[in-house]
This record gives C-alpha cells, sequence and structure tokens, in this order.
C-alpha cells in the first residue's frame, strides 16, 4: 500500500509539473484530489486496512494531499509568471496609435507663449479690428502726409474709401501700432498690454515677403519710463519664445513713430549666422522694432509727453517662428497646407 | 546705396586697420543698416597685367592669333586669342589657368584651364571687359574687343595683379536705403564719414569753399514758385571738352554703383555721391536767355530722354529757358536735349534746393525714380547747395582747366534755418536710463556737428542748449527726444543696461472672453482633432460662387479692396465658407479624410452711417469674428453627426453658455437640403448652421472625391461662463439596470420623439443605431437604443424591472406606432 501510495506521488507531482496552463492543472487537481480523485479513494478506502496500518497510510495519504496541493498553487504561481496574453511575441516596432492630428496654428501657438508670458507680467490683451483707417495706421502714429515712410508699406486700402482721408480712407491695417492709440484712448495710462494680430501689406511675395502675416506688439506707457527699462519687453519674448541665448544685436532705427527707435536683430537662426537667402546673407534677421513713443503719437493717444513715456516693440510673428522652427517660406502660414501645419504639435 | 571706404578716407582719417566687419558693425549699431561689404578687387581676382610681345597668326584658325606675353613670369606665355584690336606692346589683362571668368561676359564664372585651342596651346586668356566684370567701368564698342590699358598705363609692370594695377582694393558698403529714409544728410560720402568721424573719433576735413565767381555777367535765374523751390544757381561753363574722366574719377563713381560718361557728366554725379546734392548740366545751346523755375500747367506735356512723353498737372515744378520752354522736371530728370554731348562746348550746371514733398508726389505719379529725386524727397538743407558749388568749382577747375566761367546767376527766396532746442540733462539721463554727464554728451553731439553750450542752473538743474545744424534741420532733429535717439545710438543701444521698471499693480488682469477663445481653440484642437489654419481675407470668386451659390457675385454684401491681389480676389470673405472650402480643396490632393478650423474675422459692408465718435473711423464695416468647422470624408451621415458632436461639446469644454442645434427655414445655399441644422442662443438667436456642403456646392468647388461637412458660428454670440458651471449629481444608492430596446417605427419618426416620449420616465437614454435593411419594412426603420431604469427605494426586483420596461415599449407603441423587432 504505502509503495503504491508513494508511485501515486511521484507520478502526480510530475504530472503537475507538466501541466502548461491552469485548465489542466484543474483537471488533475480533479483526477487526483476531486470527490472522486484518485487519493481520496484511498483515503476512503482507509476504513478496511488494519489499524495500524490505517494510521501509519492515512497519516501519509493527508499528507500527500498537502503536498498535492502545495505543489498544484506552486505550479499556478509559475505558470502565472510566465503567462502572456499572447500566444507570439509581437512586433514592438510597430508605431504606436497616435492620439489626435489636430492641433493649432503654429503662430497661434507662439502668440499663446507670448500672452501667458506678458500675462505674468500683468500685460492686458487687446485685440483691434482688422479694418482700420488712414487717421490710426498713419495720421496718429506721426507720419506726416506725403512722408516716404507711408509708402513703405503698400496698403490695402478699402475701395470706394481710397481716395477719401483720415477716417474716412479705411484699409486693411498695415501695421498693429495703430491699435496702440485706440487702447490708450479707451484706458488712458498707465498701461501695459499686448495686441497681436493679422495685418497686410499690398506687395509682392516670395519667401521672405507675405501679403498677410502677424505681428505682435507690446507697449509700456508710465511715468518717465527710461529706455533701459522697455528692455524687459525685449527679453521677456527672447527668454519666452527660444529659451536659451540667442545672439541679438540692438541698432538705431528710423519708424516714424518711435523717437528713439531701434531694431533688433538676432542670429539667423536657419543658417546660424553662415547667411542664407531668410538673412539676405546678412546671418541676421530684423524681429523687432521699437522704441518710445514718439510725442506726437502720446498726444494723438491723449497723454501729455512732458508726464508720459514708453516703451514699443513689434514683433513679426511670423518671422520668430520662422526662425524658432527653422521654416523657409513665409508663405506657408497662409497656405492652410496640413503637411505643413501638422508638424507643429 | 553703395559706399566707399577709400571716398570716405578724402574726408576723415579712420584707424587704418579697422577691419571691413568693425565698420559695418558699427555703423549698423549707430546709423544706418550695412547690409553688405565687398571688395571690388574681388571682381578680377587671379587676374594679372601682361604684355603682348609678339603676335602671330593661329595656324588652323583665320579668326585666331597666337601672342606671346609677357606676364612676368620667366617664361612669355603662349596665348590664343580672338581679339580684334590686338598690337604688339599692348598692356592687357590675362586670365591665367585658375582664375575665374565669364565666357563672353555671360552665365556663371568659370575656372580657366591651359587647353589647346584649334591644335595650339593656349596658357591662358586675353581677356575682354566682359569677361572680368569690369564691362560697366570700360565699355566695349565691339564683341571681340579685348581690354586695352595701354593708354591709360603705358608703363605697367608685366605680372602685377590687375586689383593692383588698377587700385580696385577698397571696402563697399551696401546701405539699406529703407534705414536712411529720415537722414538725407547720410545720401553721400561726406555725411557717411561725419557719423564714422563720430563714432570713430576722427577728423571730418573741410569741403573746398565756394566763392561766387566775380566779375562775371549773372545769368538770369527766376523762381516763380517760391513754396517749390528755395533756391537755384546756375553757372554757366564755356569751353568744356566732354572727354573721358580721369581714371580715379571713374573708378570712384564705378565703385558704387554708376556708370562714368564724360568729365561733365562725372564731375555732375561725383559731387552728387560726394555731398548728398543733385547737380544737373545743361547743353547751354538748349537753354535760350536764362532759367525759369515754375509751376507745370494742368495738361501741359514734356518729352524726355527715352522719348516718352510725360503728361503734367500743377503739381509738378518745370525748369524752364528764358522763352519757357521746358527743359526739366525739377529734381527728377532732364527733359529730350538738354543732356551734355559729345559736341557740348557750354555747359551750364544746375545746383539747386527743391521742395521734397513736390519731388515725391512727382515720382509717385509718374513712376519716375531717379538717383536724384530719392536724395531731393529726403528734404535736403539750402547750405548744401554751397558745399556742391564749391566742390564743383573746384573739380571744374582742376579737371577743365579750359574751361571758364561765363555767367552765374543765382536765385534764392528762402533757406534752412538751424534749430535750438533746449534739453535739461536729467531728461536725457531718466529717460535713457543711464547716468549721463552735460560734458559727454555735449562731445558726442558736437563730434556730429550740433553746437551745444551747458547751462548750470544749479547741481541737479543742468540744461543744455543743443543747436541743430542745418543738414539736420529739414525734419530729422526738431524737439528733445531727437537729441535723446542721437545721444543713445551713440553711445550704442546695446551698451544700455536693462533696470527693472518700478510699476504699480492695480487688479489682476481677468479677461474672461479671451481665455474661453482659447480653451474653445484649444478644444477643436486637441480633443475634437482639428487642424487650425489661416486664411486670407480676400476670397476667391470662385469659392465665393461655390459658397453661395450662383448669385454670390451679385450682391452688394461685400466688402471690397481697391486694389486687390488678383482681379478674382476683390471681395474679402464675409463668411468663412468659401475660405474653408479653398483650403478644403488644397487639401484633398494629399489628404481623403481630415479637418480644419479657423476663427478669423469676416467683414460686412457698413450698414448705417451713424455719425462716429472720437475713437471711432466713418463708415467702417462691421467686423465679426466666427469660427468656421470643416470636416472631410467619405460617409455623409458619419461626417454630420461627427461635426453634430463637435458643436454639442462645444459650449461646455469652452466654459460658455450652451447653444442649440434646431431644425431652420432659412437655408444656407451651401448646405445638403436634407443635412443642416441652425445653431441658436438660449435667447433663439441664431448664431450660426451647420451642415454637409451639397452636392452643387461640390460640383461648383471642383470636389469630386469626399464629402465635406461644415460649420459656422458668429463667436460675438458667445456667453463666456463666469467660472466653472458643471453641477455634480449624486451617485445612484442603488444600482442602476440597463436595457437595450429595438424598435421598428415610420421613417419620420425621429430619435427626438423616442427622446420627448420616454426621456422623462428613464434614469438615462442613450441612442445606439438606426438600420434600415432587407428585415426591416419599407417606409419604416429601425432604432436600437438603451436605457438604464432604477429605483430609490431599492434594488429593482426582476418582476419590476419587467414591469418597468413594458411600461416603455407601451408608451412608444402608443405614441409613436412603434413595434419591438
Amino acid at each position: 500500500m504505502k509503495e503504491q501510495l508513494e508511485a501515486l506521488q511521484t507520478q502526480a507531482l510530475s504530472d503537475f509539473s507538466l501541466a502548461t496552463d491552469a485548465q489542466k492543472l484543474e483537471v488533475l487537481r480533479q483526477h487526483y484530489l476531486g470527490r472522486k480523485g484518485t487519493l481520496t479513494q484511498i483515503l476512503k478506502g482507509l476504513g478496511s486496512l488494519p489499524h495500524d496500518e490505517r494510521r501509519t497510510i492515512g497519516a501519509l495519504a493527508n499528507q500527500m494531499k498537502e503536498t498535492f496541493s502545495d505543489a498544484i498553487e506552486e505550479r499556478k504561481r509559475e505558470l502565472l509568471d510566465q503567462a502572456s496574453l499572447l500566444q507570439h511575441p509581437m512586433d514592438l516596432t510597430i508605431p504606436g496609435k497616435g492620439i489626435t492630428k489636430g492641433g493649432l496654428h503654429p503662430t497661434t501657438q507662439m502668440c499663446y507663449d507670448l500672452n501667458d508670458a506678458f500675462r505674468s507680467l500683468n500685460f492686458d490683451i487687446y485685440n483691434e479690428d482688422e479694418i482700420s483707417s488712414e487717421h490710426y495706421a498713419f495720421d496718429v502714429l506721426n507720419f506726416p502726409p506725403g512722408h516716404p515712410a507711408r509708402e513703405t508699406m503698400d496698403t490695402y486700402w478699402i475701395s470706394g474709401t481710397e481716395n477719401l482721408s483720415g477716417k474716412e480712407r479705411l484699409c486693411l491695417r498695415p501695421h498693429l501700432t495703430g491699435a496702440s492709440v485706440r487702447y490708450l484712448q479707451q484706458h488712458g495710462a498707465p498701461a501695459r498690454f499686448v495686441y497681436p494680430g493679422p495685418v497686410f501689406r499690398n506687395e509682392n511675395t516670395d519667401a521672405q515677403h507675405e501679403r498677410a502675416f502677424y505681428q505682435y506688439e507690446a507697449l509700456i506707457v508710465d511715468r518717465d519710463f527710461s529706455f533701459s527699462s522697455g528692455l524687459l519687453l525685449v527679453e521677456t519674448i527672447l527668454e519666452c519664445v527660444f529659451g536659451r541665448d540667442i545672439p541679438v544685436r540692438m541698432r538705431t532705427g528710423f519708424f516714424p513713430f518711435v523717437e528713439p527707435g531701434f531694431e533688433i536683430d538676432m542670429r539667423c537662426q536657419i543658417c546660424d549666422g553662415k547667411g542664407c537667402p531668410a538673412c539676405h546673407g546678412t546671418g541676421w534677421v530684423e524681429v523687432m522694432p521699437g522704441g518710445s513713443p514718439h510725442p506726437n503719437v502720446l498726444r494723438a493717444a491723449g497723454l501729455d509727453p512732458d508726464i508720459w513715456s514708453g516703451f514699443y516693440i513689434n514683433i513679426g510673428l511670423d518671422r520668430l517662428v520662422m526662425m524658432r522652427y527653422g521654416v523657409n517660406d513665409v508663405r506657408l502660414f497662409h497656405s492652410a497646407d496640413l503637411r505643413f501645419l501638422e508638424q507643429f504639435k | 546705396m553703395k559706399v566707399s571706404l577709400n571716398w570716405i578716407r578724402e574726408y576723415v582719417d579712420l584707424p587704418e586697420d579697422l577691419s571691413s566687419e568693425k565698420l559695418a558693425y558699427e555703423l549698423t549699431m549707430r546709423t544706418v543698416e550695412v547690409e553688405d561689404v565687398t571688395n571690388p578687387a574681388d571682381l578680377v581676382h587671379g587676374i594679372v597685367v601682361g604684355r603682348i610681345l609678339k603676335i602671330l597668326p593661329h595656324p588652323n584658325a583665320e579668326k585666331l592669333h597666337v601672342c606671346h606675353v609677357d606676364c612676368g613670369l620667366d617664361k612669355t606665355k603662349q596665348i590664343v586669342c580672338g581679339g580684334i584690336n590686338l598690337y604688339d606692346g599692348q598692356v592687357v589683362a590675362v586670365a591665367p589657368p585658375g582664375a575665374e571668368v565669364m565666357w563672353h561676359g555671360e552665365g556663371e564664372p568659370v575656372v580657366l584651364k591651359a587647353t589647346k585651342l584649334r591644335g595650339v596651346l593656349s596658357e591662358g586668356m586675353i581677356c575682354s571687359s566682359s569677361e572680368i566684370n569690369l564691362e560697366d567701368l570700360f565699355p566695349m564698342t565691339e564683341e571681340a574687343e579685348i581690354l586695352d590699358l595701354t593708354s591709360l598705363f603705358p608703363d605697367a609692370k608685366p605680372g602685377v595683379t590687375l586689383a593692383e594695377l588698377l587700385e580696385l582694393d577698397d571696402v563697399i558698403l551696401e546701405i539699406d536705403n529703407k534705414s536712411m529714409t529720415n537722414r538725407p544728410d547720410l545720401w553721400g560720402h561726406y555725411g557717411i564719414a561725419r557719423e564714422l568721424a563720430a563714432i570713430f573719433d576722427g577728423k571730418l576735413r573741410p569741403l573746398p569753399e565756394f566763392t561766387p565767381p566775380e566779375d562775371v555777367p549773372a545769368y538770369p535765374v527766376e523762381i516763380l514758385d517760391p513754396d517749390r523751390c528755395d533756391r537755384y544757381d546756375a553757372t554757366l561753363f564755356e569751353g568744356v571738352m566732354p572727354e573721358k574722366a580721369p581714371f580715379w574719377m571713374q573708378r570712384a563713381i564705378w565703385s558704387v554703383g554708376m556708370r562714368p560718361h564724360n568729365v561733365l557728366v562725372d564731375i555732375t554725379n561725383y559731387v552728387m555721391l560726394a555731398l548728398g546734392q543733385p547737380l544737373h548740366g545743361f547743353d547751354q545751346d538748349h537753354v535760350e536767355d536764362g532759367i525759369r523755375v515754375r509751376t507745370a500747367h494742368q495738361d501741359e506735356t514734356l518729352e524726355l530722354l527715352d522719348e516718352s512723353v510725360l503728361h503734367l498737372s500743377e503739381n509738378d515744378l518745370l525748369i524752364c529757358d528764358g522763352h519757357d520752354k521746358p527743359i526739366g522736371l525739377a529734381g527728377v530728370m532732364g527733359g529730350a536735349r538738354d543732356s551734355i554731348l559729345p559736341e557740348t562746348t557750354n555747359m551750364l550746371l544746375e545746383i539747386a534746393h527743391f521742395d521734397a514733398q513736390t519731388i515725391r508726389k512727382t515720382v509717385m505719379r509718374h513712376h519716375l525714380r531717379t538717383e536724384a529725386s530719392n536724395r531731393f524727397e529726403k528734404a535736403i538743407d539750402t547750405q548744401r547747395c554751397d558745399q556742391a558749388l564749391g566742390l564743383a568749382q573746384y573739380l571744374m577747375a582742376t579737371l577743365q582747366p579750359g574751361a571758364r566761367i561765363a555767367a552765374y546767376g543765382s536765385a534764392r527766396t528762402g533757406q534752412t534755418e538751424t534749430l535750438t532746442v533746449d534739453v535739461p540733462l536729467e531728461f536725457l539721463c531718466v529717460r535713457s536710463g543711464s547716468d549721463l554727464s552735460a560734458e559727454d554728451v555735449r562731445d558726442t553731439l558736437e563730434s556730429l556737428g550740433f553746437e551745444v553750450k551747458i547751462h548750470h542752473r544749479s547741481s541737479d538743474d543742468i540744461k543744455l542748449q543743443v543747436t541743430v545744424p542745418t543738414w539736420r534741420a529739414t525734419g530729422d532733429v526738431s524737439m528733445r527726444d531727437d537729441i535723446l535717439e542721437e545721444v543713445c545710438r551713440m553711445i550704442g543701444y546695446h551698451h544700455i543696461k536693462y533696470q527693472p521698471p518700478v510699476i504699480t499693480l492695480n487688479e489682476p488682469v481677468r479677461q474672461l472672453r479671451l481665455d474661453r477663445l482659447r480653451a474653445m481653440k484649444e478644444y477643436l484642437a486637441f480633443r475634437a482633432d482639428l487642424q487650425e489654419i489661416f486664411t486670407y481675407p480676400w476670397v476667391s470668386d470662385t469659392f465665393l460662387k461655390a459658397a453661395g451659390g450662383d448669385d454670390a457675385l451679385i450682391s452688394e454684401s461685400y466688402v471690397k479692396l481697391a486694389t486687390p491681389p488678383a482681379p478674382d480676389r476683390s471681395r474679402l470673405r464675409h463668411s468663412l465658407i468659401p475660405v474653408l472650402l479653398e483650403a478644403v480643396v488644397n487639401n484633398l490632393r494629399y489628404y481623403d479624410s481630415f479637418g480644419l478650423f479657423n476663427t478669423e474675422t469676416v467683414f460686412l459692408p457698413c450698414k448705417d452711417d451713424k455719425s462716429s465718435s472720437a475713437s471711432q473711423d466713418n463708415g467702417m464695416p462691421e467686423q465679426r469674428k466666427h469660427l468656421g468647422i470643416a470636416l472631410v470624408g467619405d460617409d455623409a451621415v458619419a461626417l454630420f453627426l461627427k461635426l453634430k458632436g463637435i458643436l454639442e461639446d462645444l459650449p461646455r469644454f469652452s466654459g460658455v453658455e450652451p447653444f442649440r442645434l434646431i431644425e431652420d427655414k432659412e437655408q444656407p445655399p451651401w448646405a445638403d437640403r436634407h443635412a443642416w441644422m441652425a445653431i441658436t442662443d438660449l435667447n433663439d438667436n441664431v448664431m450660426g448652421t451647420m451642415g454637409l456642403l451639397a452636392p452643387k456646392a461640390l460640383s461648383l468647388a471642383g470636389i469630386k472625391q469626399g464629402i465635406v461637412a461644415l460649420a459656422e458660428l458668429n463667436l460675438d454670440y458667445l456667453v463666456p461662463l463666469p467660472s466653472r458651471e458643471n453641477q455634480f449629481k449624486a451617485l445612484p444608492y442603488f444600482p442602476l439596470v440597463e436595457q437595450d430596446l429595438s424598435m421598428v417605427v415610420d421613417r419620420e419618426v425621429t430619435w427626438g420623439d423616442i427622446e420627448e416620449a420616454i426621456g422623462k420616465s428613464v434614469r438615462k437614454l442613450e441612442f445606439i443605431e438606426e438600420y434600415h435593411g432587407a428585415q426591416v419594412p419599407d417606409g419604416k426603420k429601425s432604432l436600437m437604443f438603451r436605457f438604464w431604469l432604477g429605483s430609490d427605494e431599492g434594488t429593482m426586483t426582476p418582476d419590476q424591472i419587467e414591469k418597468a420596461r413594458s411600461r416603455v415599449i407601451k408608451k412608444l407603441t402608443y405614441t409613436l406606432g412603434a413595434k419591438m423587432r
């Protein structure tokens, strides 16, 4: 009887270790330990054995029952450790399932980045309508009538008003600066605000020139505001857009609405200063003109230039986006071409 | 404008070791933008001087010669040449193997190699001027004429570089004209020299003084339009010789981009390039009895050199002779018969001052732009005439010793005055943000020609009395802010240190509307999977017609451009649908399924002529911000439902008041008649539409493959919620029971009807699908949906569930005639 039991144990433990899944293991459990299982049958047959033998065999059989259960559990754990959901290893190089293809226009992204930075400095964000007038586009900005600078911004005049003047001569705004006067007229000084948006110029297009493009302007007006404090705007923008040191140079520049006026050039990020079509071979790209509002502009805004002064900065947003990503053709921004736009997540 | 450093050095001593980079950098930082720096010597790099020793005929080619040329080497070079003007002893330009030349003066430069030409070895090339970029300096009269340097340089040493012989080594600065529209003083070398003197601490040399000619008859000059002409000086030179100018003058003019002509014309150009004051030389034989400067008559005409005829108006200023015959358009160009010709013996030299605006308007009106008008339109001071007279007089005396001044006349009706500007030192310090001393400011300004008097009223009240020189006083510098700029730029903006501003904070910036619009755009991009696009405000007529139907262009409901970018794009968008359609068509070339959105302005003509308030512009068109969405795919119903879903979730994700999608009557012209809805706010104002693009519109837009769903929404109607408005609903205490049903109903029955019938009697109701097919009879459809039942008293028993379910079915059968499928 004992030998019989030992042989059974050897067989059972071997069976368990060969079981390849939980289901087979369960079948084996039934086979050995189930109500009609082999071991159960043996235990049931104990009564017919002599007393002495009954005790030893009984003890042995109970121990075996425990051993079997442990072995089954042990094998179960083993199988779980090795388990996989897949029958075969999968091709891990297959690309992951993309989440969404949608996105904001790269210029909008840049605009939001700048908005966030200026909001953190307590600036308002202001939007002006896109059709403005000669009055706000030129007259209030110290462009004298017939001044050459009026022609540097070839303007789209609205049909039917092109031969009128001042507030009646309407145009798609050629720049944003007129919005600053509107804001100051409405809100007075001191003032800190930015005003982004599209502007329009009637000119021939090429990789560097567009008829519709985005600008971003910021203006601080305060008492005795100094040029050196105005550099805050410059730093904020560069830090926020690039987050790293970009060589820049601030040089003298002429714009009728500022006095003094400057131009900020940045190292061309497309060629890294070596010279390319994007920077006309100079290695530098004009990105931010600006300066102190001309006294005539402050007067037009209803402010006394003896009290108030300030600092403008005007960013060619498209140009900055081009520099940020190395885009070499400004016309792509208004192309609505998904092959281009989808690149900017 | 091009500026030659060699020329500049005539007027100012600059450090000998000044690099061209440093020069360009400092000038750019402080004065004007230098766009490019070049050296004319580079044009003839590698070209050497040779002397022809012997010319033999070519054995195999009639038109070629075999020349033995001394190029300063041990051995003479044998060069095959087809030149027609070769002779023994001739000094020529030789391109040795390895040098770059332009074949026949055309195309890209090629590197020369020693090679056999028709069987004879040629060790280089004897060049024509066009082959080495010098055609403007040495014009060719015939195609095969080689550059003959013998008469200019009879003693030239063979072997020296051509650049050395011609003294071409120079630094040419290309200055961006746009960066000096406000600086009439910089349009000549002397003005740039003045800036460089100030920057590099050099001393500006004086120019030859003008001494009015004595003992000569007065030349009659009359200014009839004193508003437009302040001064006119006419000097009559007799016995002039229009020969070639000395080489140094030709080279100077050529190096900055003009062509040498003859000494008389060259002197006028040289003086203009030196001083920025244009001059004009007339052949005296064409000018009868004096000069009259007068306004043109309406409809008067003037024939120009190129035989074109200008139709003038009273806005133009004319130069006429004593008989009132027009001989030139003042400040722009001369007439057909005024020029200096080879046979000219008497020259009348004009040096004048014209009103800048007049010149500018004339230029604009007639589309004539000349070197002279470019300078006059910037507003030159009248004193510049004296400088030009002085230099011209000096050059004529030196270069045309045989000529004599036969008459001189000067009419003056006004002159540029100096200005005085009082500037407190405190103003300069506060506004620049730098500590400045009165003495430093004075020195800086005086180096630029300003005069400065320092008045110490007290230790912290110092006033500078600044006198602005006439060359800066024609509009450029007139107030203390201009002086601030002069000081700042000479310090260098890049040297001004940042100082944190002191500001007052009053309240946080709270701009709800902007925040909500941004949330909306982020929802559309990141949740709804749409790509934002920008479009042009001017719309193509094709897409206006596609979106608006046949009559789209007849209507007057557009704002139009006076000079549109293209004839078929004169109308500004009054809706985003046409521009979206164009974007869809363009992208269909590469994609067959995609989604776009834009938030851009639409323009509608001004409805009424309300009198404008102070800050408003008159007759301003209505400008609204719209949202446009386009979805493209191949399943009409799926696209419609996707678009509907995007719109339904938009308010909640954007934090704006909800809006409704309803079936309405006014169908937009682009929409499919079975698949469009109106979008209304809670007050039933229609704020937009959505739907499928109708087949006709698809066809008009040229879309052959693909279905388009479109939506347009007036964003002005969106009402931002002041905060997040979600409401918490307690979770059900007892579990809900989920039930699915398929009911067959008449086709006309809508999901909306089902919702209305049972929506209130279940905890939640969800649409699953609509089915038409073999098992469903004609005129019927099957609707499958899911609903949830529940009780607040306890878990529902199977019995209760069954009762509730039958109530739902009964209700549907009773109200809508629905049958279980």
